[in-house]
Parts: structure tokens; C-alpha cells; sequence
């Protein structure tokens, strides 16, 4: 039995280990590689290199702020009716939230422009079309990250054991209160969970964007521009601060959201 | 008084009937039957939280068949007690006050005095995680009367308590509705509970109210003589005792 068990850690650990391996390497690989003269060159000397690098992250974190906020307002709504209203056609709207997940970028790319590029159908919304445009990147980021936030929320509200919303109700609030007071607090963590997976699908984005708005230009189109004109070693310089602020905001956001389940917030 | 007329429940595969139910005021009434059979349906669609097929339930001859939960003044303690988890003792029982808009004074003097009554004084800054399962029962009834409902439900509310935890608390229960005089629905499946809390028991099974019984009578009935019979001897010289 005990023989049995240590086999079992042995193949877990073993598994694990190699799982993490394969995630670590390639961030360890990319930080390697980085040619620190390159590095300097293309961030802070060249004064056309630099401002273009920097313009885009600031671009990219701007839309991709403003597309996760608008989509947490506008996708709350939809999650909680998701996890809680039973009506005709729920399953398919279920699936209707999922398609960006399963849209080849490319392909989700040229749906948006069908439907809000100037000739799209609904190119009234964008005030004259996506293409090239803020409003067009804000809407990309907002098409692609769409399924990661609401199903994160969905299933978040989901959980919350119905029951208390029926007590809340019987001790005299309406929905809204009840929305608000119960279920609001209790799905914090996974509004917050969604809205960070969200966030980095949008940062994340590219292949939709090289057909919507490949100007003004986003980190990645310029990270990807960088590779095919100047190489590998000036898409590593820019890819390393892209991955460092990741990686530096992710391990902040562990400490204060384990912070605040300490105090109890 | 609470009437219940013609009621038809259809509600996820659960189908109850109900005749004619009439509840007195400040009557602690005991609804029991077999699992299964819509007692929770019942106590559900009283609250408004499930819409009757058809039939009316009024409330001192006010139809509230159509009355949205928030507006009738039933409160629920469910088996688990369903405390708010992110609110501490005194934020669960002060919320239904709160929103009935009550000063922070009043909400302040109405929670001590329930707090007193209920023995949970010592409890009211606390977590509901923290709280032992006895505890955690008497802030549920205590958030539940502190609205002065006109009828509060209970779904089985001792069932998850250990055998001397579950005798002290129908002592308890007792003792508080003697005390407040407020007007009760306790669905259970423990006879002893409904012996000693009960001032009549409506019997359901196969989603019908096969009647309402007064304490005596039911024991008498086939279906009180169903429930002593699965009884251990000792309970049944605890049931001659009583009567």
C-alpha cells in the first residue's frame, strides 16, 4: 500500500515537474537570449525605435483597460443571467459567448469587420468604422476577451448558493438589492479573476488586429513588425518588457489579493 | 390568520395540492410527510419565491398570492441556516432591518434585545464560519424574527444538530415562541419535534395535504402511529409520558 502510494507521488511529482519545465524554459530561454546592446538601442537610444515602443505599450494598456472595464459592465449582467435565469434559448447564447474563444483570430479579425468596419452592418456603432482606428482595437480586445470574462463570472455566480439570495428576498430585498448586497460581494473573487483573464486576452491579441487595425499600432503588431525587419534580437527586447510587466503585475496581484484574504477583505 | 385555498405547485418535477390550510396567528404549525413530497415547495411558494399554478393564499383575508417575496413578511431559516457568509453576526441579523430603513439606534436596541433572548451576545462580531452549529441556528432565527415577520419559516432547521444539541434546541424553540408568540411554519420529519413544538401538524404525502391534525389526533392517525413505530421502545414511553 505504502510502495503504492510513494509510486503515485513519484508519477505526480515527476509529471508536475515536467509540466513546469515546459512553461518555465521558454521564459528562462527569452530572457537569455537578450542582448542587452540591442536592448538599450532599441528601448531608450534610438529615439524613432524607443518612442515607437513605448507609445505602442502605453496604446495597448490604454485599450486594453478601457475594453476589460467596458466589458465587466456590460458582461455582469449577461454572466448573472447565464448562471441564474432559466429561459428559452439559454444554450444557445451559451454557446454564442464562446465563439471568440473558438474563432481563429484571423477569422474573428474579418467578422469584426463585416459587422462594424465601414461597409459592416453596424459601422453606425463606431461612429464611421473600426478599421485603423482606437475604437476598432477597443473592440477587438472586447470581441476576443469576451467568453474568459463572462464564463469566469458566470460560473462565479453560479456557486453561490442560491439559497441566500431567497432569504435576502424574504427579509424584504428586491432583486436589485439583492444583486447588489449578496451576490455582487460573493462573486468578488471571480469578477476579479475575470476581469485579470480578460485583460491579458486583450493585451494578449494580435492576429485580429493585423486585419482590423493594424494602426495605430499595438506592442504586439510592433513586436511582430520588429521580427520580420530588424530580427529576432530586437522582438526579444521589446517581448522582455511586455513579459516582465506580466509577470511583475500577476505576482503583485497574488500578494495583495492573499493580503487581502488575510485581513479579511 | 394564513389560508391557503385550492393551491396547485408545479415546480421541478414536485406537484403539491392543498386544499384548504388555515394557520392561526401566533400558531407554532408543523408540516411534516414523507421526503419528497413538496413540504419545501410549500414553504417556498408561501414566501413567493415559487408562483402557484393556481389557488390563493391570503394573509389576514389579503390575497398575497401575487405579492413578490420581499413584500410579504415571510422569513425563512433554512437546514443549513443559509447565514451570509461576508457579513459578520450583527450585519446578518440587522440586514432586513436595515432595509426597511430603521435607524442605526433602533437596529442597534432591536439586535441587543434579540441578542439577549437568544443567547448570542458574545457572538456578534463574529464570522458565521466560526460559529458552532448552535450558534449558527439561533442568529438565523434571530435575523429571521428581527423584521417582526408575520410568519417565519423553518425548513428543518434541527435536522443537522447532534442528538443532545437537537433536544436543548426544541427546548429552546419552545421557549422563545412562548415568549414572542410569533406565528410558525416548521417543516420536519422528527415526531418528538413536532410532538413538543407543534400546536397541530398538516400532514403531506404524494404532494397532497392530507389533513390538518391537532397533536393527539395525529399520533392517534395511521400515519402518527407510521412515525412512532419506527421509534425506539424508549420514545414510546417518552410519547405516553407527554400525552
Amino acid at each position: 500500500m505504502k510502495r503504492g502510494i510513494e509510486k503515485f507521488f513519484i508519477l505526480t511529482y515527476g509529471l508536475s515537474s515536467f509540466t513546469i519545465l515546459f512553461i518555465i524554459s521558454p521564459i528562462i530561454a527569452i530572457y537569455l537570449m537578450m542582448d542587452p546592446k540591442v536592448f538599450t538601442y532599441a528601448l531608450f537610444k534610438n529615439i524613432e525605435l524607443a518612442s515607437e515602443a513605448w507609445s505602442s505599450l502605453t496604446l495597448t494598456f490604454e485599450a486594453s483597460i478601457i475594453s476589460t472595464t467596458v466589458l465587466l459592465i456590460i458582461g455582469i449582467p449577461l454572466a448573472y443571467s447565464l448562471a441564474r435565469l432559466n429561459f428559452r434559448g439559454k444554450s444557445l447564447i451559451e454557446s454564442i459567448v464562446d465563439i471568440p474563444l473558438l474563432t481563429p483570430h484571423i477569422v474573428a479579425g474579418i467578422m469584426i469587420l463585416a459587422a462594424f468596419g465601414r461597409r459592416g452592418l453596424l459601422n453606425i456603432l463606431t461612429f464611421g468604422g473600426v478599421e485603423d482606428t482606437f475604437i476598432g482595437i477597443v473592440i477587438v480586445m472586447i470581441f476576443v476577451s469576451t467568453p474568459l470574462m463572462i464564463d469566469t463570472i458566470k460560473t462565479g455566480i453560479y456557486l453561490i448558493d442560491e439559497k441566500l439570495e431567497h432569504i435576502a428576498r424574504s427579509l424584504g430585498a428586491d432583486r436589485l438589492r439583492v444583486f447588489k448586497d449578496i451576490i455582487l460581494p460573493l462573486s468578488k473573487d471571480s469578477i476579479l479573476a475575470g476581469y485579470i483573464l480578460a485583460w491579458a486576452r486583450a493585451v494578449s491579441e494580435v492576429g485580429a488586429l493585423l486585419i482590423v487595425a493594424y494602426y495605430p499600432k499595438t506592442v504586439n503588431i510592433v513586436i511582430y513588425e520588429w521580427f520580420t525587419t530588424y530580427g529576432l534580437k530586437y522582438a526579444v527586447a521589446l517581448s522582455i518588457v511586455l513579459l516582465s510587466i506580466f509577470i511583475l503585475l500577476f505576482m503583485a496581484i497574488r500578494i495583495v489579493y492573499k493580503r487581502m484574504i488575510t485581513i479579511g477583505i | 390568520m394564513i389560508i391557503i385555498e385550492g393551491l396547485k405547485v408545479i415546480f421541478k418535477g414536485f406537484k403539491l395540492e392543498i386544499n384548504e390550510l388555515e394557520i392561526d396567528t401566533g400558531s407554532y404549525q408543523i408540516i411534516m410527510g414523507p421526503s419528497g413530497v413538496g413540504k419545501t415547495v410549500l414553504l417556498y411558494t408561501l414566501t413567493g419565491l415559487i408562483k402557484p399554478e393556481s389557488g390563493k393564499i391570503y394573509l389576514n383575508n389579503i390575497d398575497i398570492t401575487d405579492y413578490p417575496p420581499e413584500k410579504r413578511g415571510f422569513t425563512i431559516v433554512p437546514e443549513d441556516y443559509g447565514l451570509f457568509p461576508h457579513m459578520n453576526v450583527y450585519d446578518n441579523i440587522s440586514y432586513g432591518l436595515k432595509i426597511k430603513g430603521y435607524d442605526d439606534e433602533y437596529i442597534k436596541n432591536k439586535i441587543n434585545e434579540l441578542a439577549q433572548i437568544l443567547e448570542i451576545n458574545g457572538v456578534l462580531d463574529r464570522m458565521p464560519n466560526t460559529l458552532s452549529a448552535g450558534e449558527k441556528q439561533r442568529v438565523a432565527i434571530a435575523r429571521a424574527l428581527a423584521i417582526d415577520p408575520y410568519v417565519i419559516l423553518l425548513d428543518e432547521p434541527l435536522k443537522s444538530l447532534d442528538p443532545r444539541l437537537h433536544l436543548k434546541s426544541i427546548n429552546f424553540l419552545k421557549n422563545l415562541h412562548k415568549k414572542l408568540g410569533f406565528t410558525a411554519l416548521h417543516v420536519t420529519h422528527n415526531i418528538i419535534e413536532a410532538i413538543e413544538l407543534g400546536d397541530s401538524i398538516a400532514y403531506i404525502e404524494n404532494g397532497r395535504l392530507v389533513g390538518k391534525f391537532s397533536i393527539e389526533d395525529f399520533i392517534e392517525s395511521k400515519y402518527g402511529k407510521a412515525y412512532l413505530d419506527s421509534l425506539s421502545p424508549i420514545i414510546k414511553v417518552y410519547k405516553n409520558i407527554r400525552i
